[in-house]
């Protein structure tokens, strides 16, 4: 069905008087307020303008991003890789497999302690623990994706003669994209979880640390300007993501339409 | 004669062994990082003592209140939501907002608000479960099968009907795998509140320990959280099979 242009803004207009709403009753409601934990929403976006876009924005905010994409990129890397060697034989998977349910049933959050044992308050320390916590799903989802490829199609590329590297990269690895994503889209979540967790327990810098302090300092405004843009970069990095997949599973999303 | 060694058992032999030799004459071994017979020796001191079966009851308990408190939340709001094509589409981009956000986020103001206690853990495990358990209830809803709900229309039968005989049972799988993942993330909120936000349980356990430089202890607790994390989804799945036994899972 093709959608006109009145109903695709018809759509967007019932998908955001809620959100109208609650900032509408949100900004009223505190507008007056003089409960301390409470303050007004003009207040807090003031600060919010006044903090974010500016040099702190860089000093604060740029360390956690490196962390996060440093260690989720390790994560992206070792998973795939660890996972389609560990998927590919039958034997690897029942040796690996105890050690990944246990690791992967340990709540992300709390490997971070282990993590300040053995590195102390380093950003290796940091880099570390949003690797492990990220690479688990991934390597879980790959190890399926490509243990679950198309029977016909391999059994096809076996009977033309694709040599294994072949097989690999045309026929499994491809097929396994499906999985493979949904595991990248959990293990960015995690990592993203991670960076914030190692920042409110090993604190030191980041807009994670940089929340607790201001918590702590009863510096409220702050504190909500801060749970406010890491709640934003939580949204943003999912946003990203979706276009990313979408954009790379155009092929499969395709197939699917056509069965 | 026994048979031959389970890859289990050799896997997890040869992670212990390689662990307690990095830490005792390996690469690891001047860093004060605990090896397998320390660790081993806080988990036994850790076991046998009341308080940790008091902080194991304080998050047990979190978890399921704040489970039991999301899910009583959200499936009856899914099932609304996912009646009517209006709410559906008012209430997507808002859920789908907050579904995204990580609570780890929002636990500065949380505790700025209710404190350290069970009360912010059991709200940031409801906050954590609602907006998702909601959205998947809501898709089963509305997952129905369209030619049985025209047929059921054609001969008349009331709305109630409908939802009951329709609507209902093709809510009921998602709803499913919906309660599956939520007791499984009630547990991890529930230790992460007490972790970060000093809420009773297991994870001001560690918050503790990591205090007072007790590493042993430290690596014990965190084991033990992994032996609950397995534990805990194997139950929920052997109760789902006995429950819907008809569902393949």
């Amino acid at each position: 069905m093709i959608m006109t242009w009145w109903r695709r803004i018809l759509i967007v207009l019932i998908g955001a008087w809620i959100p109208v709403t609650i900032i509408y009753a949100w900004w009223t409601l505190s507008a007056e307020s003089a409960n301390p934990y409470f303050p007004p929403l003009s207040l807090i976006l003031e600060r919010f303008t006044e903090l974010w876009f500016s040099q702190e924005f860089v000093v604060t905010v740029f360390p956690s991003l490196r962390n996060f994409i440093l260690g989720y990129a390790l994560a992206c890397l070792i998973g795939i890789v660890l996972g389609t060697l560990i998927g590919g034989s039958r034997t690897g998977i029942k040796y690996a497999e105890p050690i990944i349910d246990f690791v992967r049933s340990i709540p992300a959050v709390a490997t971070v302690p282990i993590f300040i044992v053995i590195f102390g308050l380093d950003i290796a320390m940091r880099v570390a623990s949003i690797t492990v916590a990220a690479t688990m799903p991934i390597l879980i989802a790959t190890i399926q994706g490509v243990r679950s490829a198309d029977v016909v199609q391999v059994e096809t590329a076996r009977v033309f003669h694709l040599s294994k590297s072949q097989q690999l990269w045309r026929v499994r690895l491809p097929g396994a994209l499906p999985l493979i994503f949904s595991g990248l889209q959990l293990g960015l979540q995690i990592a993203f979880i991670v960076t914030i967790a190692s920042e409110f327990l090993g604190s030191g810098f980041g807009i994670g640390s940089f929340t607790l302090i201001a918590t702590e300092s009863f510096l409220i405004l702050d504190a909500w300007t801060g749970v406010i843009l890491m709640g934003l970069l939580g949204y943003l990095i999912n946003v990203v993501f979706d276009i990313v997949e979408r954009f790379t599973l155009r092929w499969y999303y395709g197939q699917k339409k056509i069965v | 004669m026994l048979g031959p060694v389970p890859p289990a058992v050799v896997s997890v032999v040869a992670a212990l062994a390689l662990w307690q030799l990095a830490t005792s004459v390996g690469p690891l071994a001047n860093l004060s990082i605990p090896s397998v017979t320390e660790t081993a020796g806080a988990l036994v001191t850790e076991l046998t003592s009341a308080q940790f079966y008091i902080r194991l009851w304080e998050t047990i308990q979190m978890a399921v209140a704040g489970f039991v408190i999301a899910m009583g939340l959200a499936i009856p709001l899914g099932v609304l939501i996912g009646l009517s094509r209006f709410a559906w589409r008012s209430t997507k981009f808002t859920f789908d907002f907050f579904k995204v956000i990580p609570p780890i986020v929002i636990i500065p103001i949380v505790i700025l608000v209710l404190g350290p206690t069970m009360q912010m853990g059991i709200f940031l495990i409801v906050f954590t479960l609602v907006f998702a358990m909601s959205i998947q209830t809501g898709l089963g809803v509305r997952d129905a099968d369209a030619v049985l709900l025209e047929t059921m229309r054609c001969y008349g039968m009331s709305t109630w009907k409908q939802i009951r005989y329709a609507r209902l049972p093709s809510a009921g799988p998602y709803i499913a795998v919906g309660v599956r993942l939520s007791a499984s993330a009630a547990l991890v909120v529930s230790i992460v509140a007490g972790l970060i936000g000093g809420a009773p349980g297991l994870g001001k356990s560690i918050l503790l320990s990591q205090a007072s430089g007790d590493d042993p202890r430290t690596f014990a607790t965190v084991f033990v959280l992994g032996v609950i994390g397995i534990a805990v989804s194997r139950v929920v799945i052997w109760t789902q099979r006995k429950a819907i036994f008809w569902m393949p899972t």
